[in-house]
């Protein structure tokens, strides 16, 4: 090898020939290596087998037990369909939810119900979901009239971010809840006392009367058992209280300070919209981090009309949305009120869905043309995506005539 | 009630399917359907991409695995991809330029190493020199060496694949004496004293083997590509080049479906006829591109299995494939400035032994490896102000999570980000777990999850010698077992990396296209 700087550089590593041989003996090695090796076939992959465990594309479940809780909630238990081969239930992360496929009088639907229920019990066969009826949902009032014990369900894997992350959060969670927002709670609790979360949790529950108190006795006990663990304070908007230790009114900074030592938890908030509303502005005195507030998405919006910047002049207006789905090209009303994913159910077009808060992204589906309205204060979609044309139909409402490209929903 | 409606199949026939929406399989549908062949591009997940994406947590939009795009290049000095973006697919897609090469840090005790590595030779050997008086003559030859295999292999593929001996041995002779071999042996014979190695070979584990096996040929090229024409990264992250891609498919006539896996390539008597779906699709077809692995397609995809030959599973088993990752995607809540995050690619290594290196990403334990990357010292408004995201990846041998079970899978995968995470504190001085805001753990399992990828691999084969992409290349015609198949991407014929499977994603549209000519298909 030449030592001058300028000369051209003239590598030789074992000898010219040696070098130029191993060159020309590459192919032929390689030839030999691969005539050497196994003729098995691989069978067997268990990364792609975990993944399905962990994140199956569905589940087929059956309902084994419903338990009333409160004059109008209902616990439901649900098992693994082996006939249908569901052999066991996806594991979770308290706190995430299932998205239960519904056909209601020939629709078909999606709707995220949060796991009530503890992670070991899915290992030992069963998930619990507990749903309250709502006083016009057309939804709930099916599942009142038409869910027994043994129906089948389809569902989802376990989805949502909503849970404890130990190398993020604080050891000492706060729920904040409203309504049916507690059942991500009662996973979280069943979670710390059986050791799997090591944390604690004050949950501070708020509800408008004493009937609607879910998990009453259960928690009462709970607590009396566990005191280092878990305290729950149920807090009632109601004037006539007869239930002991409990707050009245709404959960405000002061009932906050009182229960809880504020800088140092992480809040976990999972209610109803306006619970959101009011809970937020209260929380906002003691300035907490971004990182301390935890919040679950909020579900289907029903109210777009009162939101920032929604075009209030075509609020009722019915518009048409061509929309090409898979090989299927089809034209179907929408309301500028309800959101374009709720069209395309109504047209059964059983367009894919999971979240429903426009936050999952599992929705994504291109508009082709005409105008959305998407609310700035919820809009999850990617930077590109927005570039791209690209929305999340379960939180655009649509204020002109569209033309969108949905994906096909994945059927294995 | 509504009437019901059936979802309609695809029951067309395509000129060519394709097989994956990744890298390769994006710019191979590109390409193609450019050229006016009629193209169905098929892809299990709901976006395009694969490991080329990005998601949302909170205020933060995360890239998924590009750590720098290699061969890109300043648009004064276009590297291959930026031809290919730019140039050829004419693609609306903004690229940033990234700051340094890298900052190498080993924490072993005694290894006392933490240098930050300029872009442009002249700068490199500047600085190298700096750290290791002396080095200069022998590093420059490294990179000559990288300029020579550089233009040798241009050579080689503008021959298409048919290079004339004489010319090689006369014009290539040094790219013909170092392919056979492996970084260490090259670089004994370079002279290249001890700790300029531990630098100048921190870029392996973008290759993932030790370089007493890595072959010099990929690695000196990608090493010398990475500092002519420095590293770039997309603004909106993969996802913002992967979506204008799908857009560009679409307008040149392309047919894309997400959320249909390809269950099944169909094949008689040694040729493709058609594909399969999830969705109850049969596609009538006598091309596919496969950016799915040889390993997947002989293995699971190939129907009936008696058109796999046994040559083919061999040739499967005789090699060995690459790794797979973990990554800790971590959205902080001070900026990159705040915290003194100054650099963008952080190399933190125990040591710059990479037997030893490697061999630790034998355990289900903290690897003494990892690339971290703040992507805000490149992009400084990706994520709100008073915040920045870094990521940390490390790398693991398939199989090493084979046994992990659901119940335990976040107890293995947090206490292992914990461990990078301390790591990454350790080399710094910079404190960031008590700014966490946004954390997720990405593993094995996701990256099967989400890609589908034989034992969640995200890298492909390893780049011995004997299996790196000059072997590849030669052996190409003759490990063509099935008419119509191509494979393409990172277990394709250029090896693993971002750029790798990119032009591999062009050469199989362009080897199929000649076919399609050849055989008066399309004009």
């Amino acid at each position: 090898m030449s030592k001058e700087e300028n000369e051209k550089l003239d590598i030789v590593i074992k000898s010219n020939s040696r070098d130029l041989l191993a060159f020309m003996k590459l192919v032929p090695n390689r030839k030999k290596k691969i005539e050497k090796a196994s003729s098995e076939p691989i069978k067997s992959d268990p990364m792609n087998e975990l993944a399905k465990r962990l994140h199956p594309r569905r589940q087929f479940l059956v309902i084994s037990e419903i338990r009333d809780e409160t004059k109008s909630a209902k616990t439901f238990r649900l098992e693994p369909h082996i006939g249908l081969r569901t052999k066991e239930l996806a594991y979770f992360r308290p706190g995430q939810y299932l998205s239960l496929k519904v056909n209601v009088n020939g629709v078909e639907i999606t709707r995220p119900y949060s796991i009530a229920s503890s992670p070991k019990d899915a290992q030992n066969g069963f998930y619990e979901i507990t749903i309250r009826k709502e006083e016009h949902g057309f939804l709930t009032q099916y599942i009142w009239d038409n869910w027994n014990v043994d129906t089948v369900l389809e569902s989802s894997g376990p989805e949502g971010f909503f849970y404890y992350e130990p190398l993020r959060d604080l050891k000492q969670i706060v729920g904040i809840s409203g309504g049916s927002g507690i059942t991500p709670f009662r996973s979280m609790a069943k979670a710390i006392i059986e050791g799997i979360i090591d944390a604690k949790l004050i949950i501070l529950y708020g509800s408008s009367e004493e009937d609607d108190i879910i998990y009453y006795d259960e928690f009462k006990e709970l607590e009396k058992k566990y005191p280092d663990k878990l305290k729950v304070v149920n807090i009632l908007s109601c004037e006539i209280i007869s239930l002991e230790g409990c707050e009245t009114g709404f959960i405000t900074g002061e009932i906050i300070e009182k229960y809880c030592d504020v800088n140092n938890s992480t809040f976990f908030i999972c209610g109803p919209q306006v619970m959101y509303d009011f809970v937020e502005k209260e929380l906002k005195i003691f300035k907490l981090p971004h990182k301390r507030i935890r919040r679950e998405a909020f579900g289907e919006i029903k109210n777009i009309i009162n939101y920032p910047g929604f075009p209030k002049d075509v609020a009722e207006k019915t518009f048409k949305i061509k929309t090409h789905i898979g090989n299927i090209m089809k034209e179907i009303p929408a309301r500028a009120t309800e959101s374009v994913l709720v069209a395309m159910e109504r047209a059964n077009l059983a367009p894919p869905s999971k979240c429903r808060s426009g936050e999952c992204g599992f929705c994504r589906s291109l508009l082709i043309s005409g105008k959305i309205y998407i609310s700035p204060i919820s809009d999850w979609r990617r930077e590109a995506d927005k570039k791209f044309n690209y929305f999340h139909p379960c939180y655009s409402f649509p204020i002109s005539d569209l033309e969108v490209k949905v994906p096909r929903h994945t059927k294995k | 009630m509504n009437e019901q409606i059936t979802e309609k199949n695809i029951n067309e026939s395509y000129d060519v399917v394709i097989i994956g929406a990744g890298n390769g399989g994006l710019v191979a549908a590109a390409r193609l359907s450019m050229k006016g062949a009629k193209v169905l591009l098929l892809e299990q997940h709901n976006l395009p991409g694969g490991f080329a994406s990005s998601f949302v947590r909170g205020r933060f939009e995360f890239e998924t695995s590009l750590h720098e795009l290699c061969d890109f290049g300043p648009s004064t000095n276009k590297g291959g991809v930026r031809i290919l973006f730019e140039d050829k697919l004419n693609l609306d897609c903004e690229f940033l330029e990234v700051p340094e090469a890298f900052r190498l840090i080993l924490t072993d005790p005694g290894e006392n190493v933490d240098v930050v590595m300029p872009f442009g030779i002249e700068n490199f050997l500047n600085a190298i020199e700096k750290e290791v008086p002396g080095c200069r003559e022998s590093v420059k030859k490294f990179f000559d060496l990288g300029k020579d295999i550089l233009n040798a292999t241009s050579y080689i593929g503008a021959s298409r694949g048919n290079p004339d001996q004489n010319v090689l041995l006369k014009e290539h002779a040094n790219f013909l004496r170092t392919t056979a071999y492996t970084v260490d042996e090259v670089q004994d014979a370079l002279n290249i004293p001890e700790k300029a190695r531990k630098i100048l070979n921190a870029y392996w584990v973008y290759l993932g083997i030790p370089t007493s096996r890595l072959n010099f040929t990929i690695y000196a090229v990608m090493v010398y590509l990475y500092i002519i024409r420095k590293a770039y990264i997309p603004k909106y992250r993969s996802h913002g080049y992967t979506t204008a891609l799908d857009a560009k498919i679409r307008e040149f006539g392309g047919k894309i479906e997400y959320n249909t896996r390809v269950t099944k390539i169909l094949v008689e008597n040694g040729k493709v006829v058609g594909v399969k779906t999830s969705n109850g699709d049969k596609i009538k077809t006598n091309y596919v591109i496969c950016n799915a692995s040889p390993t997947l397609a002989y293995n699971k995809l190939i129907c009936p299995k008696s058109e796999v030959p046994e040559i083919a599973y061999k040739e499967v088993n005789a090699r060995a494939h690459a790794v797979t990752s973990v990554v800790v995607y971590l959205g902080l809540d001070k900026s990159a400035e705040e915290l003194d995050l100054k650099d963008y690619s952080y190399f933190v290594f125990n040591n710059m032994n990479t037997d030893e290196l490697y061999n630790s990403l034998n355990e289900l334990k903290a690897p003494k490896v990892q690339a971290t990357i703040c992507l805000n010292t490149a992009i400084p408004n990706c994520s709100p102000p008073g915040t920045c995201i870094l990521s940390i990846t490390t790398a693991f041998r398939p199989g090493v999570w084979d046994n992990v079970q659901p119940e335990e899978y976040v107890k293995v995968k947090n206490k292992i980000a914990e461990a990078l995470i301390n790591h990454f504190e350790i080399g710094t001085g910079i404190s960031i777990r008590e700014h966490i805001e946004e954390i997720e753990v990405a593993t094995p399992q996701t990256f099967a999850r989400f890609t589908g990828t034989y034992g969640g691999i995200v890298y492909g084969y390893e780049p011995d010698p004997w299996d790196s992409f000059i072997p590849r290349l030669m052996a190409m015609n003759d490990e063509k077992h099935i008419e119509g198949l191509e494979f393409c991407g990172g277990f394709g014929k250029r090896c693993h990396g971002y750029s790798s499977s990119l032009k591999d994603g062009e050469t199989a549209g362009l080897l199929t296209l000649q076919d399609l000519i050849k055989k008066g298909l399309i004009k």
